[in-house]
């Protein structure tokens, strides 16, 4: 019995735990990607570049002495105007072509090799590794908890209400989402299509900045960076249902549980074919993800 | 309020209107007739900014609308209810009808509540049912939906386009009913219908289009007029 209650609290407990922190900075990521592509039907292949930037943008600033906590706001703020900036001059450029899903998967395609290759020329290749804001641990019922990543799961958790609220509750989602299903209705009925596009690309790219910051810490930065996570995100999109913050949300939180769980019984290289298998094993059997629908059904 | 003048639109190749001429005066109802296919919708369309016209002019209030996008043209006080009525999926009933609100941003909480009231006056059903989802409503109450919608926002000059298409005799009874009731609290309305004489008994003035131009035109009370629209589309 007391093996048990051990194997529990100092085997089960601390991979759950760590399968939690990657779930939520893969769900934070995820976020974005989702609400992108539930409005504007655009698979944007630079959001992982769109979170480095963020991450790069808070290590500079972090620099020139602006403390983390401030980060966490100003970084996302400054993102908007560029994420307006990308879909005018990009995504809208393209948009009401025949070709749109292929055009605006390389374009920001393209983009994301740019950003990355403007993060070597002026960062360097290198791994930079920001401080961690928080230090220290907490102690709780006999198990120790890094206090950064307990903050990560309270921040993470308080961004995803957030971000269900804006979408579900507020006027600005009641638009997005009337835009996502009849484009042409919601015109008729006042919404400025256009600019609901371009905000909401931006409130997309923000969220990946966010992340960037949040996660700079625990997962360093680099140019590459974007890479990592990305897979992992546009897996929990798929599976969870495009356009769903909720399919989201279940979707990252089951897979990176399952790749974390997966490495402690089956073993740690088996981790990414299994989450990656299971990718595969939806598309056949519920291509809509399991939660799938558009952003309504949020 | 509304002057389309030598309206021409195409749809690839197809030449869809060819020279339509038509106006809407304050408070009247008026009746755009005609077989399918014969532009009817198109007319509507290029109003609401759904078809970009290839060549004359849309003024309402003496302003040109071609050319502008639909939400500018619904702010400036155009409503459209369109053919297959567009109810939003994940929207209840009452959140489809705050949608009609959007174009409104100065209106106070107060009053966006009381146009909401009204509209749950003119469409009792749809208070029953507001929390119920928009999508799952009947025909019918989808219909006084997308109506009621509308509605809400106050519009200046409503364009409905067939409105009881596919619905129950009782329902396509009560939904003309309130289309009397709007022309009697004078709000100017252009309305396309293929129940041609019954929709007459609530305009007051109508066109008949055929292959994309107007052939006839008239008043509504008048037996001589209903007589040369009954030949003219030979129903």
């Amino acid at each position: 019995m007391g093996a048990l209650v051990d194997y529990i609290q100092f085997v089960l407990v601390p991979q759950v735990f760590n399968g939690l922190t990657i779930g939520v900075a893969v769900i934070l990521i995820a976020l974005g990607l989702t609400i992108i592509f539930g409005l504007l039907d655009v698979f944007n292949m630079a959001h992982g570049e769109f979170y480095a930037l963020g991450a790069y943008l808070g290590v500079t600033l972090a620099g020139r002495g602006v403390s983390f906590w401030l980060l966490l706001l100003l970084v996302p703020l400054l993102l908007v105007p560029v994420g307006i900036l990308v879909d005018r001059a990009l995504i809208q450029r393209v948009f009401h072509r025949k070709e749109r899903h292929m055009l605006t998967m390389l374009l920001t395609f393209g983009l994301a090799g740019v950003m990355e290759d403007v993060f070597k020329a002026i960062y360097g290749a290198n791994i930079i590794k920001p401080a961690t804001p928080l230090t220290g641990g907490i102690d709780f019922l006999g198990n120790y908890f890094p206090t950064y990543r307990v903050f990560l799961l309270a921040v993470g958790a308080l961004t995803i209400a957030g971000v269900w609220l804006v979408v579900n509750k507020t006027s600005f989602g009641a638009m997005v989402r009337a835009a996502a299903f009849d484009r042409q209705m919601a015109a008729s009925l006042g919404v400025p299509v256009r600019r609901v596009y371009s905000a909401t690309f931006a409130f997309g790219v923000a969220l990946a900045a966010l992340a960037g910051v949040l996660l700079a810490p625990l997962y360093s930065v680099f140019p590459t960076m974007g890479k990592d996570f990305i897979l992992l995100a546009f897996t929990a999109v798929i599976v969870g249902g495009f356009g769903s913050v909720r399919g989201v949300v279940l979707g990252g939180l089951l897979l990176t549980q399952i790749q974390s769980l997966a490495s402690l019984y089956v073993s740690p290289v088996w981790g990414d074919p299994i989450v990656f298998g299971i990718m595969v094993l939806v598309l056949f059997v519920r291509p809509q993800g399991i939660f799938g629908g558009k952003l309504g059904h949020a | 309020m509304l002057r389309i003048e030598a309206l021409h639109a195409h749809y690839g190749l197809s030449h869809v209107l060819q020279g339509v001429s038509l106006e809407v005066h304050p408070g009247e109802v008026v009746g755009l007739f005609g077989r399918n296919g014969v532009g009817k919708t198109t007319v509507m369309k290029s109003v609401a900014g759904w078809v970009t016209p290839s060549s004359g002019s849309v003024k309402f209030g003496g302003v040109e609308l071609g050319g502008k996008p639909s939400d500018v043209i619904c702010r400036m006080g155009i409503g459209f209810v369109p053919e297959d009525r567009r109810i939003f999926p994940g929207f209840t009933t009452e959140e489809n009808l705050k949608l009609g609100f959007l174009q409104c941003p100065g209106r106070t909480w107060a009053e966006d509540r009381l146009a909401l009231e009204r509209a749950y006056q003119r469409f009792p059903r749809l208070k029953e049912r507001r929390r119920q989802m928009g999508v799952t409503l009947s025909g019918g109450e989808q219909q006084m939906l997308a109506m009621a919608r509308v509605l809400v926002g106050a519009p200046k000059l409503i364009l409905i386009d067939e409105p009881t298409e596919g619905l129950a005799p009782m329902i396509v009874e009560e939904i003309f009913n309130t289309i009397d009731a709007l022309r009697r609290d004078g709000v100017p309305i252009l309305l396309v219908e293929q129940k041609v004489f019954r929709a007459l008994d609530v305009c007051d003035r109508f066109y008949a289009l055929e292959r994309g131009q107007v052939i006839a035109r008239g008043d509504a009370s008048k037996t001589d007029d209903r007589e040369a629209l009954r030949q003219a589309i030979a129903v």
